[in-house]
C-alpha cells in the first residue's frame, strides 16, 4: 500500500537457471503503458471478465441517479406491479421502482464492502503483523483475540450488536461487520510475517540501523502485498454479504436503499405470494454477480503472488 | 553400446512477458550402459534445462523445439503422459539438489520404499520384501537399516538426501541423472555421498547423467565430462584428458578456479562477465566476449562441435590445432584467463599481527535449550571459544555446518548474547548492549550476508537498501545518500553507479547482488566486518571476484574483518589466521599457512581430504576416511539427539 511501484509484481519471476530472463522481462514490461500489476491481472481471462463486471458495478453507483428512471423512496406508483414497460422490474408493494432500487442499492453494497473491507484489512495488518513479528508475550495477547474473534459465532453476534445498538445506520452496520469480520485475515498476515521475518534482508535492516515499525511497513508489507489484497478482497466479499444479510432479517438502516433491504421488503410484501418473481430475483441475481466478479478477480491476484501461474 | 542418445535437441522457453530463449541449442550427446558422464558449466548455461528436457520434464514456459531423444532404441520426444509413467523411475530416475526435500514428510522412509515398489509390481514383484529391499538400500548409502523406521524430519539433510538417492536406485533403473545432488549439503556429508554413488555406479553398473557447477567433484567422478556454455556443448572428453588438458578456453577458465590450499602459491584464475542473453542472436562465438585468447575470426564465425584429440570441442582455435597441441599444454591460468588472484607464502601486506584487537571474545559458550515432548535438552552450541580482531586483518572461522561458526557470527554481531564469558568492542561491552545501543554498536560492526537472494528485499531498489544505513547511521539526508551510494557501487565495482541505483535485486546477477550486499555493510564505515559463508552460494568462476574485492577492502580501510567459510581454500586465499570449529570449540588455529599446510587435528584434516582435485589420486582422502573411522557415526545425528 505505501508502495505502488513497488509490489512483488514488478520484481521478475526468479526463474533460477536463467539470469537473462528476468532481465528480459522486465524490458517487455516496459512495452506496456499500464503499470506491471494491472497487466497481470487484465491477461488472465476470468480476472478480466472479474474486473469488467466490477467497474460496471462502480460505474452504476456513481452515475445512479441518471441510470435510474426515478428515485429509489418514490412511491407514488401503483403497488404490487409486475414488470411492465415503464416499471422493468416491477413496483414494490409501497409503490416505488424496483429497478430504480436495485440500481441505488449498488451504492450501499459498494460503500459497505470498500470501507468494511478497509476497516478489516486495517485491523487484521496491525494485529496480524505486530503479534507476528514480535512474538512473545505481545503474540500470546493478540493472538488470544484472533482466536477469540475465530471461534465466536459471527451471525449470532452480529444480529445481537445489530439489534441492540443504541443507534441505527449503515455506520453501525460497518461497524458490525468490520468487528466480526477482521480475525480471519490477522491469522493469515500473522502466519506470513512469521515467515518472512527471518528473512535475511529484514535481518540486513535491522543492521542498518531501521526502527521496528519501519521494517515491517518498508521491507515486509510489500513482499506480502497479494495476500494484503486478496484478504481485502475477501473481507469487502464477506462484508457485502453480511450487509445483505443483516438487512434481509430486518436489522439493517431502514433508511438506506440495499439490496438487503429489498429482500426484506420482498419477503414482508409478500412478492412470492403476489408472483412478483423480479422483485426477488433481481436483488439476489444482482448480488450474486457482484460476489462473484470479487471472486473472479481473485483469480488474477493468485498470478500476482505466483509468477508460476501467469504463464498459462 | 548407446543407452541415451540425444540428438540436436534444442529447448526454448517462451514467457509470456519476454521474448524467446534458446536455453539448450542443438545438443547432440550420447551416454553408453554403465557410463559416468558429468555435464559442467556455471548457473545459466542450461544444464539443468537438458537434464530435465531428457526426463520429459519440461513444464511451461519451456518446451523441446527440436531434435530427438532416444533412450535404449525407443523414441522418446514426443512420448504421451501414460506412455511415459511406466518408463520413469524403473528405467529413468533421479536425484535433484531438492530431493531431500522431496520426502513425503508424513510417511516413514520404508513407506516411502513400499509405495515406491508397489506402484511397479512388474519390476519389483507381487510380493516383495520391503524392509529387506530397502534396507539393503540403505546400507549401500551408508545408512542404517533403523532409518527405515523413521520419518523425514527427523534425519537430517545428508540423510534425506541419501535416502532419496536410495528412493532412485530401488528400481535398479538403467539411467540416474543426478541434478546437483550434493550442492548446500556440507562439504564432508558431500565427499562421502559421493564417495558412495561411485562405488554404487560401479557395483550396480547404471549410467550417470551428473550435472554440476563444481568441476573438481565432476572431474573426480566422471568418465567423460561435457562442458556447457550459453545453451551449447563446448567440451566433451574423457575425464582424465581434461584434466591433463583441456580444450576450450571456458573450461581452462572453470580449471583456473581450484588449486590447492596446501601449496605455497595458490593461483586462482578467473573469467570475468557473465553468459551472453539467449534471446537475442549472436553471429560469432558465443563465449567470445570474455574468452582471453579470441582472435577477429571468433567475432564473425559461429564455430562448430568438432573432433579434437579423443573428444569434441567448439572453439575456431581448436580447428586450427585439433591435437590441442598448438595452445593448451603447459600454459598457466596466469597466461590466459583475464584475472588471477593468488596468494603466497610470505606475510600479507596488511596490518600487523600483534597490533592493538579492536575486538576480544573471550570464553564466550551458547547453549540452546529445546523444548522436547518429555523435559528439554540442551545443545552447546559455542564452548568457551576466545580470540580476538585486529585492525587490517582477516581472521577465518572454518567449520562444517553445526560447528557452531553461524552462531559465533550472531553472537560477534550482537544479535544474539552469549550465556557466559564477554566479547568487547573497543571499551564496549557487546554482550550487554541493548536496543539503543546495540543499534549504535552497528554502525561500527556490520554483516555479509552468505545468500545474495535472500540478503536484499526484492521490491527495493539497490538505491534504497544502501540509503538506509547512510541515514540511520551518518545521518544524511536523501540527496547526500544518494551520492555516496553511488560512491560505494563503484568502490565494490559496479560502475557505472548511476547503471545500478534504481534497479531491483531482480535485475542483478547473483554476484553483483553480493556486491551490493557488500557496499550496504560498508555504507557506515564499520571497523568490524563479519563476513558469513559470503562466496559459498555464488557460482566457482565469481568466487574469487568476491574474494579479491574483500581483500582490496580490508588492505585499504583497514577493516578487521571475520570470515567464516567451510572452504579451506577461499581461507587460504583471505585470511591472515585461522581457526578450525569442531562442534562448538577450536581445535586448531594459527597462521593460514601453517594450519593448512601442517593440519594436526584430524578433524583438519578430514576438511582437507574433502576438497577436491581433479587429476590427483585421491589418496590421502582414501586416509581422510580412515582415520575418521566413526565418520558415518558422527554425520548422521542421533536419532533423538539435538
Amino acid at each position: 500500500m505505501t508502495t505502488p511501484g513497488g509490489t512483488p509484481v514488478a520484481a521478475p519471476a526468479a526463474a533460477g537457471d536463467t539470469e537473462g530472463v528476468g532481465i528480459a522481462a522486465l524490458d517487455a514490461g516496459r512495452t506496456h503503458r499500464m503499470p506491471g500489476w494491472f497487466v497481470i491481472l487484465w491477461r488472465n481471462g476470468k480476472c478480466r471478465l472479474g474486473l469488467l463486471l466490477l467497474a460496471a458495478f462502480v460505474l452504476v453507483a456513481v452515475l445512479a441517479p441518471y441510470i435510474a428512471p426515478f428515485g429509489p423512496r418514490v412511491d407514488a406508483f401503483a403497488t404490487s406491479q409486475g414488470p411492465t414497460g415503464a416499471h422493468w422490474l416491477g413496483t414494490t408493494a409501497q409503490g416505488e421502482d424496483v429497478y430504480s432500487q436495485i440500481v441505488y442499492g449498488a451504492r450501499t453494497s459498494l460503500l459497505v464492502g470498500v470501507v468494511a473491507g478497509t476497516l478489516s484489512t486495517l485491523i487484521a495488518m496491525a494485529v496480524g503483523l505486530t503479534a507476528g513479528y514480535l512474538q512473545g508475550f505481545v503474540d500470546e495477547v493478540l493472538s488470544f483475540f484472533v482466536n477469540l474473534g475465530l471461534v465466536v459465532p459471527v451471525l449470532p453476534l452480529m444480529i445481537t450488536l445489530a439489534a441492540y445498538a443504541p443507534v441505527k445506520g449503515l455506520g453501525l452496520i460497518i461497524v458490525v461487520i468490520t468487528v466480526t469480520g477482521w480475525a480471519h485475515g490477522a491469522r493469515i498476515k500473522r502466519a506470513q510475517i512469521i515467515t518472512l521475518r527471518t528473512r535475511d534482508y529484514v535481518t540486513a535492516a535491522k543492521f542498518a540501523g531501521d526502527s521496528t515499525a519501519r521494517i515491517i511497513t518498508h521491507e515486509i508489507a510489500p513482499n506480502m502485498m497479494s495476500l494484503i489484497v486478496v484478504g481485502f478482497m475477501s473481507s469487502a466479499l464477506g462484508a457485502i454479504g453480511a450487509e445483505a444479510g443483516l438487512a434481509f432479517l430486518g436489522l439493517g438502516d431502514p433508511q438506506t436503499t440495499s439490496w438487503g433491504t429489498m429482500l426484506n421488503q420482498a419477503s414482508l410484501g409478500g412478492a412470492m405470494t403476489t408472483g412478483q418473481w423480479a422483485w426477488v430475483v433481481a436483488p439476489g441475481l444482482i448480488l450474486a454477480l457482484l460476489v462473484t466478479s470479487f471472486t473472479l478477480i481473485n483469480f488474477g491476484v493468485d498470478a500476482l503472488s505466483n509468477p508460476h501461474l501467469r504463464e498459462d | 553400446m548407446t543407452l541415451l542418445q540425444v540428438e540436436d535437441l534444442s529447448v526454448t522457453y517462451r514467457p509470456r512477458d519476454s521474448a524467446a530463449v534458446r536455453a539448450v541449442n542443438k545438443v547432440s550427446f550420447t551416454v553408453g550402459h554403465g557410463e559416468f558422464v558429468g555435464l559442467l558449466g556455471e548457473s545459466g548455461c542450461g544444464k539443468s534445462t537438458l537434464g530435465h528436457a531428457v526426463l520429459r520434464l519440461l513444464e511451461k514456459p519451456a518446451s523441446i523445439t527440436g531434435g530427438t531423444i532416444t533412450f535404449d532404441g525407443r523414441d522418446v520426444t514426443r512420448l504421451g503422459e501414460d506412455e511415459l509413467r511406466p518408463m520413469r523411475w524403473t528405467n529413468l530416475s533421479t536425484v535433484f539438489q531438492s530431493s531431500m526435500n522431496s520426502l513425503n514428510p508424513v510417511i516413514t522412509v520404508r513407506e516411502q520404499f513400499a509405495d515406491t515398489l508397489a506402484a511397479h509390481p512388474d519390476i519389483a514383484g507381487e510380493r516383495v520384501d520391503v524392509d529387506e529391499r530397502a534396507g539393503e538400500l540403505l546400507e549401500l548409502v551408508s545408512l542404517d537399516r533403523g532409518v527405515l523406521r523413521r520419518y523425514p524430519h527427523e534425519l537430517s539433510g545428508g540423510m534425506k538426501q541419501r535416502v532419496a538417492l536410495a528412493l532412485a536406485l530401488v528400481l535398479r533403473p538403467r539411467f540416474v541423472l543426478l541434478d546437483e545432488p550434493t550442492t548446500g549439503l556440507d562439504v564432508v556429508v558431500q565427499r562421502d555421498i559421493l564417495d558412495r554413488l561411485r562405488e554404487l555406479q560401479r557395483s550396480l553398473g547404471f549410467a550417470v547423467l551428473f550435472i554440476s557447477h563444481d568441476l573438481g567433484t565432476v572431474m573426480e567422478m566422471a568418465d567423460r565430462v561435457m562442458v556447457m556454455y550459453a545453451g551449447e556443448i563446448v567440451e566433451d572428453q574423457p575425464a582424465a584428458d581434461m584434466v591433463a588438458g583441456q580444450l576450450h578456453p571456458y573450461s581452462v577458465g572453470l580449471l583456473g578456479s581450484y588449486a590447492d590450499p596446501r601449496d605455497a602459491v595458490v593461483d586462482v584464475a578467473f573469467t570475468p562477465g557473465r553468459p551472453p542473453d539467449l534471446s537475442r542472436e549472436h553471429p560469432g562465438c558465443l563465449f567470445e566476449p570474455r574468452c582471453p585468447v579470441s582472435v577477429d575470426a571468433c567475432r564473425t564465425k559461429h564455430p562448430e562441435l568438432l573432433p579434437a584429440r579423443r573428444g569434441r570441442a567448439r572453439c575456431l582455435l581448436v580447428e586450427v590445432a585439433p591435437d590441442g597441441s598448438a595452445r593448451t599444454p603447459n600454459a598457466s591460468p596466469r597466461d590466459r584467463s583475464g584475472t588471477v588472484f593468488s596468494a603466497d607464502a610470505a606475510a600479507r601486506n596488511r596490518g600487523p599481527a600483534d597490533g592493538e584487537p579492536i575486538l576480544v571474545v573471550e570464553g564466550v559458550t551458547k547453549t540452546y535449550r529445546t523444548q522436547r515432548a518429555l523435559g528439554s535438552t540442551t545443545t552447546t552450541a559455542v564452548d568457551d571459544v576466545s580470540f580476538a580482531l585486529r585492525p587490517g586483518r582477516v581472521s577465518a572461522l572454518v567449520g562444517e555446518s553445526g560447528s557452531g561458526k553461524s552462531t559465533l557470527a550472531r553472537l560477534v554481531t550482537g544479535v544474539e548474547k552469549p550465556g557466559r564469558g564477554s566479547i568487547r568492542f573497543k571499551d564496549t561491552r557487546v554482550d550487554r548492549l541493548r536496543r539503543r545501543a546495540l543499534r549504535g554498536y552497528r554502525r561500527h560492526a556490520q554483516l555479509v550476508f552468505q545468500d545474495p537472494f535472500s540478503a536484499l528485499n526484492p521490491t527495493r531498489t539497490v538505491a534504497y537498501a544502501l540509503s538506509r544505513p547512510l541515514r540511520n547511521h551518518l545521518g544524511m539526508d536523501g540527496a547526500q545518500a544518494r551520492r555516496r551510494a553511488a560512491e560505494l557501487l563503484e568502490v565494490v565495482g559496479l560502475s557505472p553507479a548511476a547503471q545500478f541505483l534504481d534497479k531491483l535485486p531482480g535485475q542483478l546477477s547473483g554476484g553483483q547482488r553480493q556486491r551490493v550486499v557488500i557496499a550496504r555493510a560498508l555504507a557506515p564505515e564499520p571497523e568490524v566486518l563479519v563476513a558469513d559463508e559470503p562466496i559459498s552460494m555464488l557460482d566457482v568462476s565469481i568466487r574469487a571476484e568476491i574474494l579479491e574485492l574483500l581483500d582490496q577492502l580490508v588492505r585499504d580501510r583497514g577493516i578487521a574483518m571475520l570470515y567464516i567459510t567451510h572452504d579451506l581454500l577461499s581461507a587460504r586465499l583471505l585470511a591472515d589466521e585461522v581457526m578450525v570449529l569442531n562442534k562448538g570449540v577450536i581445535v586448531e588455529r594459527g597462521p593460514t599457512l601453517k594450519v593448512i599446510g601442517e593440519a594436526q587435528d584430524p578433524y583438519t584434516r578430514r576438511l582437507l581430504a574433502a576438497i577436491p582435485r581433479p587429476g590427483q589420486e585421491r589418496a590421502p582422502a582414501m586416509a581422510g576416511r580412515s582415520d575418521g573411522a566413526g565418520q558415518t557415526q558422527s554425520l548422521g545425528r542421533p536419532p533423538h539427539g539435538d
